[in-house]
Formats: structure tokens, sequence, C-alpha cells
């Protein structure tokens, strides 16, 4: 452990550089406003903006780790610890996706059945509303009642 | 072998395992953990977020863009600041070490403090994970209506409980109590018969929905404004017409046996319509006046239910997913208390403890990375 100890001080000189992590502290901010900004500037398509705020936010985690933690200067043990964890994530988050993410793209009758009600903006707006129609009237049956007597006052 | 290294004055140290401390090997196993846990938790907020027919905008639910990306620039800072001292303790130098410690937990201690500030500002509009504490809906329906006036028949309760036998009740009391009862018929009241007399589902449902926009303003809708801005007129004509009707059904003083009683009945289902039309007009330019914010915002205290359609899915990750990462700070922020403690000093033998340390902080600040634009943004 010693001798590593003193390795680990060798290369003290390529990465004790303060002037390196404040320029890196820069970037991480720059690129926080970029995706910021790109909220903004792709208000009316969101898939690219997502896009875009992924890749901004993949720099700025490789830079945390590269730099912050070191790990641009370790020994080759930092793929035999990072490399099975980040790829089970990896994994998992790019096969919700399209499995489960997406699923929303094309609704069937049966799901838009069962789903809540969008927003007048939403999508799939004119799906739901014909749903609606058919529900109120299961669910305001004690009202219909209600509804049928005052017909018969009326006439 | 060995022989032959001795004469060469060969001396081989053996190195169990990897070639790096122990602490910091569990630090990076305990981070291979952590980075999974939190994917499962993004993973979770993916299915829910992509797989729901409808998400909330970021406005609907009190979530500022702004706070977020602040927090985002002083998790940044303090980022940087553990990095510096870790820096100045390889160096030796234990008080500037230190001082960064501080710097690094001020700065934690600022982005819970603003996300405690963010939680607070969801709980005062209604907004929990669950109920009975959240008073989201998810869509105007029936149990909606029945909900918003079932917390009006408390309020009047409420109000009506606060004082004693013959005692009066305070100015703003009074006030309250008339706005709750106003509510009760010219909202509730008129939005449930307005569902139930008309044959039309579209117009059922735009009563419905006009109950959930009166109360809370999530989304401009240009059907609702519409619909508020063209109700005056209607109701005046309806209720010059249930006028002329009551007047012919009671001007028949020649009527006699049974066609008497159903005059009379007549007349009285029709006196009820016009006093429920009555009612609504005159709670409609208070309706009116709450217009840009909602009754919701305009009067806090009556804190109706709402309908925020996706809200409760997006509470349930929305706080699963911060919440999971405020404890993560706040045991950061534990450690460098721990860390300032004032008989510690820095230098390069137990720099390794920073460095350890650092790397749990620096991923706590990687997870904000990807939750920020993913929470905020999207």
């Amino acid at each position: 452990m010693t001798e590593h100890d003193t390795s680990a001080h060798d290369d003290h000189g390529h990465h004790g550089n303060l002037g390196l992590f404040t320029t890196i502290f820069i970037a991480l901010c720059v690129l926080t406003a970029l995706s910021f900004a790109s909220f903004h500037a792709f208000h009316s398509t969101p898939k690219v903006s997502w896009l875009v705020m992924m890749a901004i936010s993949c720099v700025k985690a490789m830079l945390v780790i590269l730099f912050f933690m070191h790990l641009k200067w370790e020994a080759n043990w930092k793929y035999v610890l990072t490399f099975p964890a980040l790829l089970m994530s990896f994994f998992l988050l790019v096969m919700l996706i399209p499995d489960v993410g997406w699923r929303g793209d094309h609704i069937s009758r049966e799901r838009a059945l069962h789903m809540a009600v969008p927003a007048v903006h939403g999508k799939a707006h004119g799906h739901d509303e014909a749903e609606q129609g058919h529900e109120g009237h299961g669910n305001t049956h004690p009202e219909e009642q209600h509804h049928d007597a005052h017909e018969e006052s009326a006439h | 072998m060995s022989e032959e290294g001795h004469s060469h004055h060969l001396e081989l140290e053996y190195h169990p395992g990897l070639p790096l401390p122990n602490g910091k090997l569990f630090m990076w196993l305990f981070l291979s953990t952590e980075i999974m846990f939190f994917a499962g938790l993004l993973g979770a907020y993916i299915v829910l977020r992509f797989g729901a027919p409808v998400w909330p905008a970021p406005h609907d639910v009190h979530l500022v863009e702004f706070w977020g990306a602040i927090n985002t620039f002083f998790l940044i800072c303090s980022s940087v600041t553990i990095v510096f001292a870790l820096e100045m303790a390889k160096r030796g130098a234990s008080a500037a070490a230190k001082g960064w410690l501080l710097l690094t937990l001020i700065l934690g201690t600022i982005f819970l403090g603003i996300k405690a500030y963010e939680y607070s500002s969801k709980f005062s509009h209604g907004i929990y994970p669950s109920k009975p504490r959240s008073r989201m809906h998810e869509r105007a329906d029936v149990n909606y209506l029945s909900a918003v006036g079932e917390r009006l028949q408390a309020l009047q309760s409420e109000i009506e409980g606060s004082v004693g036998e013959g005692q009066e009740l305070s100015e703003t009391g009074r006030q309250r109590l008339q706005l709750v009862k106003r509510l009760q018929t010219g909202l509730v009241q008129w939005a449930a018969s307005t569902a139930a007399l008309n044959d039309d589902p579209v117009a059922k449902q735009q009563a419905l929905d006009n109950v959930a926009y009166v109360i809370y303003r999530g989304h401009r809708s240009a059907a609702d404004e519409k619909y508020m801005q063209e109700e005056t007129a209607a109701l005046a004509q309806q209720q010059a017409k249930l006028t002329k009707q009551k007047s012919q059904l009671t001007a028949r003083p020649d009527a006699e046996g049974e066609d008497a009683a159903v005059a009379a009945e007549q007349a009285k289902a029709v006196t009820a319509q016009l006093a429920l039309v009555n009612s609504r007009a005159e709670v409609l330019p208070e309706l009116q006046e709450a217009h840009e914010l909602g009754l919701n915002e305009q009067y806090p205290w009556l804190k109706l239910p709402m309908v925020i359609a996706g809200g409760n899915m997006w509470a349930s990750t929305y706080f699963l997913t911060t919440g999971f990462h405020a404890i993560h700070v706040l045991v950061g922020l534990i450690t460098f208390l721990i860390l300032l403690m004032p008989h510690i000093q820095f230098g390069p033998h137990n720099a390794g403890v920073i460095e350890n340390v650092g790397l749990y902080w620096h991923f706590v600040d990687l997870v904000w990375i990807f939750l920020f634009p993913l929470l905020y943004l999207f």
C-alpha cells in the first residue's frame, strides 16, 4: 500500500493543478446554462431539446468523473469497478424507453378508456373526449334520474 | 524462483486485490451500487413519465426552473470546493483544507435549504405524494365534484363551529361563510345540475371542467375562458326565460283540481331552477374576478381539491427521486461536519479520507446533473 501511496504522490504533479479544476468548474457552469437555454430554444420541439439536454448532461457527467473524481489518472482498475454498473444502468434505461416510454404513442381504445383526462392542449385529446362522454353517462346516474323527474314536471 | 530472486536482490511484495487503498476501493464499490440504485429510480421515472398519457407542465405543479438551475450551480460549486480541499490536504495545508471543507458544507446546506423551500411551496399548494394530504385529482368527474362539495361543507361547519353559542362571527368569518355558501350553490350545485340536465356529453363534461378551471388555473384553457365569457349572457337569457315561465304558471287562477296541482308542481320546479340560476349569476363575478389565479390562489384558506391531470404520478416520482437525492446530500453534510471537528489535522497522511468523501460528494453532484434536466426541463 505504501508503495502506491508514494506513486500517487508522484503523479501529484500533473493533476494537482488548481487552474485545471477551475476551468472544469467554469465549463460545468456554462454547460448548465446551455441546457437551460436549450429548454427555451427548442421549446416547440421538445424531443430535440431532450436530446440536447441529455447530451449536455452526459458531457457534464464525464467532466466530473474524469477530472473531479480523478478517473482520468487512475490505473485500469477503474474499468473493473465502473463498467459493470454503468452498463447495467445504461441498458436498463435504454430498454425502458422504447418498451415503456413510447407505448403512449399509439393508444389502444382499451387504454384510452382507462387513462386520465388529458389537458385540453394534451395529446390524444380527441380520443378522450369521446370516451368521457361515454363515462359521463355511467357516472351521473343518480342525477340522471333527477333529470327525468324534472322533464316530467316540465311537460 | 525465490532463491533466484534473492540472488538478484529483488524483493517482491504481495498485493492482494486491486492496487488502491481499501477505503477508496470500498467507496468505488459502494458508488457502483449507487449508480444502479439511481438508475433504477430514473428508470421508474422514465416508465411513469413517458408511459403516462398526460404529464403536468412544470408551471402546473409550481416547479420553478430557475430554482433548479440555481441549485445546480451551488452543487457544482460545492464539487469544486471539495476538490480544492483535497489538494490543500495533499499539500499539508490543514487550515486551508478545512476552510474549503467548510465552504463545501455551506454550499451543500444552501442546496438543501432551497430544496426545502421548493418542497414547502408544493406542500402549501396541496401537492403531496399521496392522499389524504394531496388535493390533486386526475380528472374533473362526479367524484371530483363531490370532493369539492365535501370540502365546502367541512369549511362551513368549521367556520360555524369556531364561535360558541350566542357569539357573533368576526367580520372575516362572516365573509368567508358567505363565500362558502355562495360556492356551494353557485359552483357545486350549479355544475351538478347543469351536468345532469344536459343531454350532450361534451356539455356535461364542460360543466365539470369549468369547476376545476375556476378553482385551479394550471393551464390556460381557451375553451374554458370562452365558456366563462359567454356565461353572463347565457345566464341572463335563462333568467328571463324562467321568470317568464314562472309568471305564466302562477298567473292561472282559473285552473282547478288536478290541473292546479300540476301547475303548482311545475311552478315549484321552475322556482327552484330560477333560484339556482340566480345563485350562479350571483357568484359568477367572483369567479371571473379570480380569473387570473383561480379560487385556490385568490382565497388560500379555501384549500379546495384541484384537477392536475397526471399530477399524482408527477408528485410520486418528483418526491421519490429528489427525496433520495436530498438524503444523500444530508449524509454528505454530516460527514463534512465530522471532518471539521477541531482535533482533526489534515495532511498527506490522511488526505485519502477527503478523497473518499469527495468521491461520494461528486457522485451526489452527478445524480443531480441528470435529475435537473429530467425533472425541471423535460
